[in-house]
C-alpha cells in the first residue's frame, strides 16, 4: 500500500489557542477549557479525513509535550523542570524517575478523544518510544538507562494492549532521540540491540500496525540494525536524512517517508516532493514496494494550524499520484 | 570603568499596567493609577502629575500615547539610577518583546500567528517572505532618550541575527534554493546561512551604525537561541554572524545568552571577536548557601570559558530573574569573589543579573537590584581587606 498520515502533535488552531491562553490568564472555566479542545478536536479530525489519509489520530492537540500523558500517569514519576526539546525553541517537562515505574490504571482517555474518531477510517496513536522516553529523564531510581528504558517500555506494552483493545490499528513510536545527534558521536551499537529489544518488549502483543518514527536527526546512523527492528514501518525525517546515504540500503520493510518539513511554514512543492519519493522508493525497494506512508518529517505542532493543514493536503495529494504512478492501491 | 565589579541589569523590566494599558488606550483602574503616583514618589520624579492626567483621560491622542512611553522610560531609567546601578537603560519599556519589536520593523517578514513554546504558553512566530529590507531606525529614538534622560554610562540591548533567524520561519530562502540543491538537509542549511547574512548586511549593520552615529558606546547582542542547534556547524555559524555583526565599528560589544548549554558555548567563546564580555546566567544554577568556594556550584561552567581561552569580561548574573526570593548583599558577595577567584582578575568581572527582569514586579526587582549593588559594595571592600 502507499498511504499517508500524520507523525505527531498537531498545532491547537487560533480558537483552542485562545481558549487556553485564557484559560491561563484565568478568564474561562475548565468547562469552557474542555469544550474548546474537543471542538478543536473534531475540526483536526476533520480535516485529515477530509483530505483523505490512511489512518485518522486524534491530531493529540492535549498532550502539552510528547513524553506529558505517561509524565503525568505513570507511577513513580514526577514532572520537573523545563528543558528544551531537542534543537527547537519549545520546551518539555522532564520527567523525573523516583520510584519503580508502573501503569495501573487505563490511560487511553488521556492518550485520545476516541468518541470523536470516525468509523470509517482506521485509527492511529502515536506513543513516546522506551528509548527516548529514558534519555530525557532524570533517572534517580534504577541503575542505569537501559534498566529505566525496560520498565518504560513495560508500561507501554500495557498502554497499547488496551488501546488496541479500543480499536487503535496503528501504533507509532516516536523516537527522536535515537537519531539526535548534533555532536555527531557515532551512535554505540549496542544502545541500538537495547533499543530493540525495549521494542520487542513493547510491541509484544501489539495486534495492530507498528512504526518507529524517527526524526530531527540522520536515520542512516542507525542503519542497517533498524532493518531488523521489530516494527512494520521505518520513519526517517529527510530534512535531516543524508539522502545519498539513506539510497545505499534496501528495504525490506515499510517506510514512513517524512518528506513534508514541519519545521518550515514553506509549503512544499508537490512535484518535487513526487519525484523524490519516487527516487526513494527506486533505490529502496529495487524489486518490491513494501508498504509506504508519505508523511511530515515530525510534529506538524511547529506550524500554525492553517499551515500545517495544507502540509496535510500536500502528503495525501502526493501519496495518491504515487499510487497512480506507480499502480498500487490504497 | 574605574571601579571594580561596575553593576548592570541585561535589559527589561516589567511594564506597569499604566504602560501597557495605557499605550492601548484602555481605561486604567484607580489602583494602577496609584501605582504611578507611587513609584513617582519613592523615584523622586518629577512632574508626575502631567502622566496622571493622561492616564486618567477617556480618550487618549497618538501624542498621549508617545508621551506615557517616555513616562515609562524615564520611570525605568531613575529605578535603575535609584537601585545604584553603573550602566543604565530603559528597561526596553519602547519594545512590545524582543523579537517582535525588531521584525514589526523590518520589512520582508509576515508574522503567521501563535506557536506553542510549551504548556499554554505561546510566540507570534513570523516567516521570513522576501529579502530583509531596512525601513527605519527601531533602536535610534530610545537610545537617544535614555542618553538624554541619564548621566550613568549606557548600554543598549541588541536582539541579535542568530536568534531572530531562529525564531522565524525561512520560507524565502528555501523557496529560493527549491530544485537548486536537492538534499533537503544541505538546503536548509545554505538558506539559513544565506537569511542570516542578508539579515545582518541589511538591517543589523545599518541599525548598529546609526546608533554608533548616535553614539552609542556600549551595544549587548542578545542571542538567547545560541546553543540551540549545539552541531558544529551551527555554532560556526553563530560566531560567525557575530563577528559580521560588530565587524568595524567604533563600539564596545558584549554578548548575553542565559538558559543554554555552556559546554557549548565556552567552546566557541573565543572566537568571538570583538566581544569585550560575556553576560551570563549563573544564579539561576546555584545554591543559596553564602561562601565562595565548592557551594558556587552555578559557578563551575565559568572555569570552561577560561579554559578554552576566553580572554574578556564577564556579565556575571547574581541575581536569579524566575524566583521572588531576594539575593542578600552576602550571597552576592559570594558569588562575586568566587568568579574573580576562578578568573584570576577581579577586573574582569561586571556584576549583573541573569537576564531581563521583566517576569517579576517592581517591588521584587527593585529589592534584588538595591541588594546585587550592595554585594557588589561588599565584595569590593573585602578584596580592599585582603
Amino acid at each position: 500500500m502507499i498511504g499517508c498520515y500524520v507523525t505527531g502533535i498537531l498545532p491547537r488552531p487560533k480558537e483552542l489557542v485562545e481558549a487556553t491562553r485564557a484559560y491561563d490568564r484565568r478568564k474561562i472555566s475548565e468547562e469552557e477549557l474542555e469544550k474548546a479542545f474537543k471542538e478543536a478536536t473534531i475540526k483536526v479530525i476533520e480535516a485529515q479525513m477530509s483530505a483523505g489519509l490512511s489512518y485518522v489520530t486524534d491530531g493529540m492537540l492535549k498532550w502539552q509535550d510528547l513524553l506529558r500523558p505517561f509524565t503525568e500517569n505513570l507511577e513513580g514519576i514526577k514532572a520537573g523542570a523545563l528543558a528544551r526539546w531537542f534543537n527547537n525553541n519549545t520546551f518539555y517537562r522532564k520527567p523525573i524517575v523516583q520510584s519503580e515505574i508502573g501503569l495501573k490504571k487505563d490511560i487511553t482517555a488521556e492518550l485520545a478523544y476516541i468518541e470523536h474518531l470516525p468509523n470509517n477510517i482506521p485509527w492511529k496513536i502515536i506513543l513516546p518510544a522506551p528509548y527516548t522516553l529514558a534519555r530525557l529523564s532524570e533517572n534517580k531510581f534504577y541503575k542505569n538507562e537501559g534498566e529505566l528504558m525496560f520498565s518504560y517500555a513495560e508500561a507501554l506494552k500495557t498502554a497499547i494492549e488496551s488501546l488496541t483493545r479500543k480499536g487503535f490499528k496503528y501504533i507509532q513510536l516516536s523516537d527522536p532521540a535515537i537519531v539526535y545527534n548534533p555532536l555527531k558521536e557515532p551512535i554505540s551499537r549496542d544502545i541500538i540491540v537495547d533499543a530493540k529489544e525495549a521494542l520487542k518488549t513493547v510491541v509484544k502483543n501489539a495486534k495492530a500496525r507498528t512504526c518507529l518514527q524517527t526524526f530531527f536527526g540522520d536515520f542512516s546512523q542507525i542503519m542497517p540494525e533498524a532493518l531488523d527492528f521489530p516494527v512494520d514501518d521505518l520513519g526517517i525525517d529527510f530534512y535531516e536524512t543524508n539522502l545519498e546515504k539513506l539510497k545505499e540500503y534496501k528495504f525490506d520493510k515499510g517506510a514512513a517517508l517524512g518528506l513534508v518539513d514541519a519545521r518550515n511554514s514553506l509549503v512544499e512543492d508537490e512535484n518535487e516532493i513526487f519525484t523524490v519519493a519516487k527516487e526513494i522508493i527506486e533505490s529502496i525497494y529495487p524489486s518490491k514496494i513494501h508498504s509506504l506512508f508519505i508523511c511530515p518529517n515530525c510534529d506538524l505542532e511547529f506550524l500554525p494550524w492553517e499551515k500545517a493543514e495544507e502540509k496535510i493536503r500536500v502528503i495525501s495529494r502526493v501519496a495518491k499520484r504515487l499510487r497512480a504512478e506507480l499502480g498500487i492501491h490504497e | 570603568m574605574n571601579k571594580l565589579f561596575p553593576t548592570h541589569e541585561i535589559g527589561s523590566l516589567a511594564k506597569p499596567a499604566w504602560r501597557v494599558k495605557g499605550y492601548r488606550g484602555e481605561p486604567l483602574s484607580e489602583s494602577e493609577i496609584a501605582e504611578a503616583v507611587d513609584w513617582g514618589q519613592r523615584l523622586g520624579m518629577v512632574g508626575v502629575n502631567e502622566l496622571i492626567k493622561i492616564l486618567k483621560k477617556r480618550e487618549r491622542t497618538p501624542e498621549d500615547r508617545r508621551a506615557i512611553l517616555e513616562w515609562s522610560a524615564r520611570f525605568v531609567i531613575r529605578f535603575f539610577e535609584n537601585a545604584g546601578l553603573d550602566i543604565v537603560f530603559d528597561g526596553e519599556q519602547w519594545r512590545s518583546e524582543m523579537y517582535e519589536h525588531v521584525i514589526r520593523n523590518v520589512e520582508g517578514f509576515k508574522f503567521l500567528g501563535y506557536v506553542k513554546s510549551f504548556d499554554y504558553r505561546y510566540f507570534n512566530k513570523a516567516a521570513c517572505i522576501s529579502k530583509p529590507k531596512y525601513v527605519k531606525p527601531f533602536y535610534v529614538e530610545e537610545f537617544i532618550f535614555t542618553r538624554k534622560n541619564t548621566s550613568r554610562e549606557v548600554k543598549v540591548p541588541f536582539t541579535g541575527p542568530y536568534t531572530l533567524v531562529d525564531w522565524t520561519f525561512n520560507e524565502y530562502y528555501e523557496k529560493k534554493l527549491g530544485g537548486k540543491i536537492k538534499d533537503f538537509k544541505r538546503r536548509k542549511m545554505e538558506a539559513r546561512g544565506e537569511f542570516l547574512f542578508d539579515l545582518i548586511k541589511e538591517v543589523i549593520r545599518p541599525e548598529i551604525g546609526r546608533l554608533v552615529e548616535a553614539e552609542a558606546r556600549w551595544i549587548q547582542i542578545d542571542e538567547p537561541a545560541a546553543t540551540t542547534n549545539p552541531s558544529a556547524e551551527e555554532m560556526e555559524l553563530f560566531v560567525e554572524a557575530f563577528n559580521e555583526t560588530v565587524k568595524g565599528f567604533n563600539c564596545i560589544f558584549s554578548l548575553h545568552n542565559c538558559y543554554s548549554n555552556y559546554e557549548v558555548l565556552a567552546k566557541y567563546a573565543s572566537q568571538l571577536r570583538n566581544c569585550s564580555q560575556l553576560a551570563l546566567e549563573f544564579a539561576n544554577r546555584d545554591s543559596r548557601q553564602t561562601g565562595n568556594n565548592e557551594v558556587r556550584v552555578g559557578y563551575r561552567e565559568l572555569k570552561l570559558f577560561e579554559d578554552y581561552g576566553f580572554k574578556g569580561k564577564y556579565g556575571l548574573g547574581v541575581i536569579d530573574v524566575h524566583t521572588d526570593f531576594v539575593e542578600p548583599p552576602e550571597l552576592v558577595r559570594d558569588r562575586i569573589l568566587y568568579a574573580a577567584k576562578v578568573v584570576g582578575d577581579p577586573n574582569r568581572i561586571y556584576v549583573s543579573t541573569d537576564c531581563g527582569l521583566r517576569t517579576r514586579t517592581w517591588e521584587v526587582s527593585f529589592a534584588k537590584l538595591k541588594n546585587m549593588v550592595l554585594g557588589a559594595e561588599l565584595a569590593r571592600k573585602a578584596l580592599v581587606q585582603s
